[in-house]
């Protein structure tokens, strides 16, 4: 708003002129695509808040209709709801504590290594591009399944025996974090790996001359040099577990029971399998309101710094 | 001497495990694929055995080809990359450049759909696609691709426009050249690196997707990661048909991404960057 106050330089044309040539090119270069993302996004979200305000059973159409607010009050008394809010923020801080903790340490430790680190780069970006159904299949099968699985035939060499690690509810919970946490850490270490190649190297020196030892000179000049990085990734990561679907759906579904159903997998079960999709609407609606929440906070954090 | 010798062997052992546990499970896979579904289940594990292409001829070619899977990912896909680029690039211009008045507020709610979860459009789309026969349809599917890879494409547009200089354009107007001719023969060429960058992740978002495609597609329209299904069941996975059409899925996004590398990590870390107001 203050830009177009303030008066261009004149030109012949004048400035009046010419600021309002430019809005008028902004308008007609912006205004297709903000049509369009309110389109696809905005007006299906006031339609998403209508639907979560009715009754709307596909197996049994004949019982849909306005129902008020009765599908947030069956929430207040809904036990599997109340799971999946909670495996929600276990998933949700334990996957992206993981990935910046992991990421971290493997970006200070391999900016040590000389050469070779342009293999590990190449090497972190495999997780990233892959589709995230593909790896939670891929995890199902090959590294978690019984007996066969990578993990099995390492545990029973190792004499620890077999276990079932996506059958099991604990342990099922361990594995979709942990298929979570392999894939994205990449994403954290190489953020980190290019963020901390472009700390400036006097002060090291000077640390270095005042006899900081290592661990002083991580925590009284690293830490601070790098906390925009590490909040950005926390951000970021924060946004993609809250959503986090596929890489569940492939590996777990959900189960066993319940117990890795986070509350976006909730929602979808609730909508496409139990055909329930009022009820699912309106856990789509808290799980919406608790990202933007979130992300507003985080930048609010972000912005105050 | 002696010890700085161990410290580096100690960081080779340890990045070396780093790039196997990151690879092996991909490589492990690509070595599935030309397996047998005897050898696949042999334990231990055999190393050396007879590769046989007939899981990729079964996955392709087979009752359960997955070929037209591939031509749905690829439609689907390609339409929603090219209308993104088509309303972002103009749009990301605006943004990064002109001065118009709720500029702060257009960019704030380019941002804020880019935050939605999935979950809350799919619904809705459900519900309205299914009322007017728009499921299994490529443009309904599409339009729902365009929610989020719009505001995605439109944020790493901004910031690739934003690295040019002020002087390029100003010139070019002090020329009286009008503002389309120097957004079209002046800037441009300038973010052409850009815009590659920026197709390509579109494209690689849109290829991985899967809610939606769950979703929305059907016997016509069926992406390929919804496909990975055909080959696992409740009674019976069939490892190496698996093992084969997840590569051959992967395979566009894996040289893709390998070609592309360097630009991964900005590509992924838009967003956050530039709308976390750096300024």
């Amino acid at each position: 708003m203050a830009h177009t106050l303030t008066a261009a330089p004149a030109r012949d044309a004048g400035p009046v002129t010419l600021a309002r040539q430019e809005q008028r090119f902004a308008l007609a270069l912006l205004a297709p695509a903000l049509v369009l993302l309110l389109l696809t996004t905005t007006i299906p979200l006031v339609y998403l808040a209508w639907n979560s305000l009715h009754r709307i059973d596909l197996g049994m159409p004949w019982l849909s209709g306005f129902a008020g607010l009765d599908n947030y009050v069956k929430m207040g008394n809904d036990p599997r709801f109340w799971s999946s809010l909670w495996l929600t923020v276990v998933y949700t801080c334990s996957t992206v504590a993981l990935q910046v903790v992991v990421g971290l340490s493997l970006a200070l430790l391999v900016l040590q290594i000389p050469r070779g680190q342009g293999l590990l780069r190449i090497g972190a970006i495999l997780p990233i591009v892959l589709a995230p159904v593909v790896v939670g299949l891929f995890w199902r099968t090959l590294v978690l399944a019984p007996d066969v699985g990578l993990v099995d035939l390492v545990t029973r060499s190792l004499g620890l025996g077999s276990y079932n690690w996506l059958g099991d509810p604990q342990l099922a919970l361990i594995s979709v974090i942990a298929i979570h946490t392999w894939q994205w850490t990449p994403f954290a270490f190489l953020v980190m790996l290019a963020t901390l190649s472009t700390l400036p190297s006097d002060v090291y020196e000077a640390a270095r001359l005042d006899r900081a030892r290592p661990w002083q000179r991580f925590v009284y000049i690293t830490l601070p040099l790098i906390r925009p990085a590490i909040v950005m990734v926390v951000i970021m990561r924060t946004m993609t577990a809250l959503s986090a679907f596929a890489a569940i759906f492939a590996a777990t579904g959900g189960g066993p029971g319940s117990a890795t159903e986070i509350l976006n997998l909730y929602a979808y079960r609730t909508s496409f399998s139990e055909l329930n999709i009022g009820y699912g609407a309106s856990l789509a609606m808290v799980l919406m309101g608790i990202t933007l929440a979130i992300s507003w906070l985080m930048f609010r954090l972000r912005r105050s710094r | 001497m002696k010890r700085h010798a161990l410290r580096h062997a100690m960081l080779w052992l340890v990045a070396g495990l780093l790039l196997a546990v990151w690879a092996f499970p991909v490589l492990w896979g690509l070595l599935t694929s030309f397996k047998s579904e005897r050898d696949v289940l042999a334990y231990p594990p055999v190393w050396l055995f007879e590769p046989t292409l007939a899981n990729y001829r079964e996955v392709l070619f087979g009752a359960s080809s997955i070929l037209p899977n591939l031509w749905s990912s690829m439609v689907v896909s390609c339409s929603a990359t090219l209308l993104t680029m088509l309303f972002a690039v103009p749009a990301a211009y605006a943004l990064a450049r002109l001065n118009y008045p709720a500029k702060r507020a257009s960019g704030f709610y380019v941002l804020a759909t880019q935050m939605l979860p999935p979950m809350g459009l799919i619904i809705p789309y459900y519900l309205v696609l299914q009322k007017i026969g728009g499921l299994d349809t490529y443009s309904g599917l599409t339009a729902l691709y365009l929610s989020f890879s719009l505001p995605f494409a439109i944020w790493l547009m901004v910031s690739y426009f934003e690295d040019i200089p002020y002087e390029m354009e100003e010139a070019a107007l002090l020329d009286r050249a009008g503002r389309l001719r120097t957004l079209w023969y002046v800037i441009l060429p300038q973010v052409r690196g850009g815009i590659a960058v920026t197709t390509i992740f579109v494209f690689l978002n849109a290829w991985n997707e899967f809610l939606f495609a769950v979703v929305l597609g059907g016997n016509k329209v069926r992406p390929v990661t919804v496909a990975m299904f055909n080959f696992i069941s409740v009674e019976q996975t069939q490892w190496a048909r698996l093992a084969a059409g997840a590569m051959l899925a992967m395979a566009p996004v894996i040289l893709i991404g390998l070609a592309a590398q360097r630009h991964i990590v900005k590509g992924l870390t838009v967003g956050a960057v530039k709308g976390g107001g750096r300024r």
